[in-house]
C-alpha cells in the first residue's frame, strides 16, 4: 500500500489513539509515539503500529500516534483506517 | 459527555459566545480563526474553546469545573485531526509554561519558551531537525547571520549582506519562508541566491516556520501593531538564540536601521536589549541611501521600471521587469 496524502484517524480521548499517517521522503516507518501508558506499554504499542503497517504492506511513512491507553484492537483499527485514508482507498475493505 | 460544536468562520452570537467564555479564562479573542471547537454542556453552557488558525492552535481554554475530564483532549483532538484533513501537517500553539505536561500528553514539543510563554510544536524535534538541515562549514571561524525578508531583494539588502560578510567569516543569510508577502517565497529566495552569489563566505538558508513566520511571529504581517508584537517578539528572538545560534555557533546578529517600520524597529530594539545576555552581538548596520523593498514596491505599482533600475540588483530587476503589467 503507497502512502499518497495524509490520512488521521482516532482521537485523544481516554482509551483512545490517534494516528497520523503521511508520506515520507526517506525509506522505512518513521514512528513518533507519545503514550500516558508509554513505561509499561510502549514497546507493545509500537509493535502493534509496525506490524498493521506491514500487514498492510506499508513501508515507508512518517507516522505520529499519541495514544491515550488504547487497547491493541483499537490501535490496530485506527491505523489501518488512517492508512486507508492516507493511500486514498477509503471505499477498500480489503481483508 | 459533553456536545461538541465545530465550524468556520465564527459570527454572530456564537462568536460572543466564545469571546465571553474566553474573557472569562483571562484571554482575549483578536482576529479571525479558520476553525473552531466549542464544547458545551446540555444546557447550552460552553466548557471548553479552542480554535485553528492557520497552523496554529490558538484559544485553549478549560472552565475549571471539568479538568481531569478530558474536555482539552477532546478540543485538542478535534482541531488536530481537522488540521491534517486539510492537509496542514506542522501544528504549533502557545501556551503558559506551567502546561508543557498536558500539552506533552497531547503529542505536541517544546521549541521555545520565555518567562510568560512556551511555544509548542506537534513534531518530535522539528526545531532539531531544522537546524540539522541548514548546511554547516568547518572552521566557520567568526559565524554571523540575518534575517531577512527581501521582498524584492534590493541593492539595499546587497550593501548590508556585504557589509556583514566583511565583519565575520561565515555569514548566514535567512530568507524568511513565509508567503505572506507580495514576492512569493520561492521568488524572493532565488533572487536572494542570485543576489549574493558572488560573496563567497554567504550561505543562504530558508527560515521555515522558525525565524519570523505566521507561526512564531504574526503580528509582524499585521503591521501596526508594535505594542501587543512583545510577547511574540521575545519567543521569536528565543528560538534564535536558543535553538539556532548555539547549533551554528552564531555570535553576531546583523540588521539594518529602521527608520520605517515600526514592528521592525521594536523587534530590533528588543533584540538589542536580549541578544547580549546570550553571547550573541547585535550589529545595527546604516541602511544605504533609504533605499528600501516597500519604496521598489511603491514604484512598481506606479509602473516606475526606470526608477526601480537604480534601486535593484540585476536579477531583481530582470525578474521584475518579466512579471510586471
Amino acid at each position: 500500500m503507497q502512502i499518497v496524502t495524509k490520512g488521521v484517524a482516532g482521537t485523544m480521548e481516554s482509551s483512545d489513539i490517534i494516528v497520523r499517517i503521511e508520506p515520507a521522503e526517506q525509506k522505512g516507518i518513521d514512528l513518533t509515539l507519545t503514550s500516558a501508558v508509554m513505561q509499561q506499554f510502549g514497546k507493545q504499542i509500537e509493535k502493534v503500529i509496525r506490524d498493521t503497517l506491514a500487514e498492510l504492506g506499508v513501508e515507508d511513512a512518517i507516522v505520529n500516534a499519541v495514544d491515550k491507553g488504547a487497547l491493541d484492537c483499537t490501535v490496530a483499527a485506527r491505523v489501518k483506517a488512517a492508512a486507508y485514508r492516507a493511500a486514498k482507498c477509503e471505499g477498500n475493505t480489503a481483508e | 459527555m459533553y456536545n461538541i460544536q465545530t465550524g468556520a468562520p465564527l459570527s454572530g452570537v456564537r462568536l460572543s459566545e466564545i469571546k465571553a467564555f474566553l474573557l472569562s479564562r483571562g484571554l482575549t479573542m483578536e482576529g479571525a480563526a479558520d476553525y473552531y471547537v466549542a464544547l458545551r454542556e446540555d444546557d447550552g453552557k460552553i466548557v471548553a474553546t479552542g480554535c485553528l488558525d492557520g497552523r496554529v492552535l490558538k484559544y485553549i481554554a478549560v472552565d475549571p469545573s471539568t479538568e481531569g475530564t478530558g474536555a482539552a483532549a477532546t478540543v485538542v483532538s478535534e482541531l488536530v485531526s481537522y488540521a491534517w484533513q486539510q492537509g496542514i501537517g506542522h501544528l504549533f500553539l502557545y501556551t503558559k509554561p506551567e502546561n508543557d505536561r498536558m500539552f506533552r500528553s497531547l503529542g505536541f514539543y517544546p521549541v521555545a519558551k520565555t518567562q510568560d510563554v512556551l511555544m509548542m510544536e506537534d513534531q518530535k524535534n522539528g526545531i532539531a531537525k531544522f537546524v540539522d538541515s541548514i548546511p554547516k562549514k568547518e572552521n566557520a571561524g567568526t559565524v554571523g547571520a540575518c534575517v531577512m525578508n527581501c521582498n524584492p531583494f534590493t541593492l539595499g539588502h546587497r550593501y548590508l549582506v556585504e557589509t556583514a560578510a566583511k565583519r565575520c567569516d561565515t555569514l548566514y543569510l535567512f530568507v524568511v519562508s513565509e508567503d505572506a508577502s507580495a514576492f512569493p517565497a520561492a521568488v524572493r529566495y532565488a533572487l536572494v541566491e542570485k543576489g549574493v552569489a558572488d560573496i563567497p563566505n554567504v550561505i543562504v538558508t530558508k527560515s521555515r516556520d522558525y525565524l519570523v513566520s505566521r507561526a512564531t511571529f504574526p503580528t509582524y504581517f499585521i503591521k501596526d501593531r508594535a505594542n501587543t508584537a512583545n510577547v511574540q517578539t521575545d519567543l521569536d528572538i528565543a528560538i534564535f538564540t536558543d535553538r539556532i545560534a548555539p547549533a551554528l555557533n552564531i555570535t553576531r546578529r546583523f540588521v539594518g536601521t529602521e527608520p520605517f517600520c515600526p514592528v521592525t524597529n521594536a523587534y530590533n530594539e528588543r533584540m538589542k536589549q536580549l541578544l547580549p545576555e546570550k553571547g550573541i552581538e547585535l550589529i545595527e548596520i546604516e541602511r544605504k541611501n533609504g533605499i528600501s523593498a516597500s519604496r521598489v514596491r511603491r514604484l512598481m505599482a506606479a509602473g516606475d521600471l526606470a526608477a526601480v533600475r537604480e534601486l535593484v540588483p540585476d536579477a531583481t530587476y530582470e525578474y521584475i521587469k518579466d512579471h510586471i503589467g
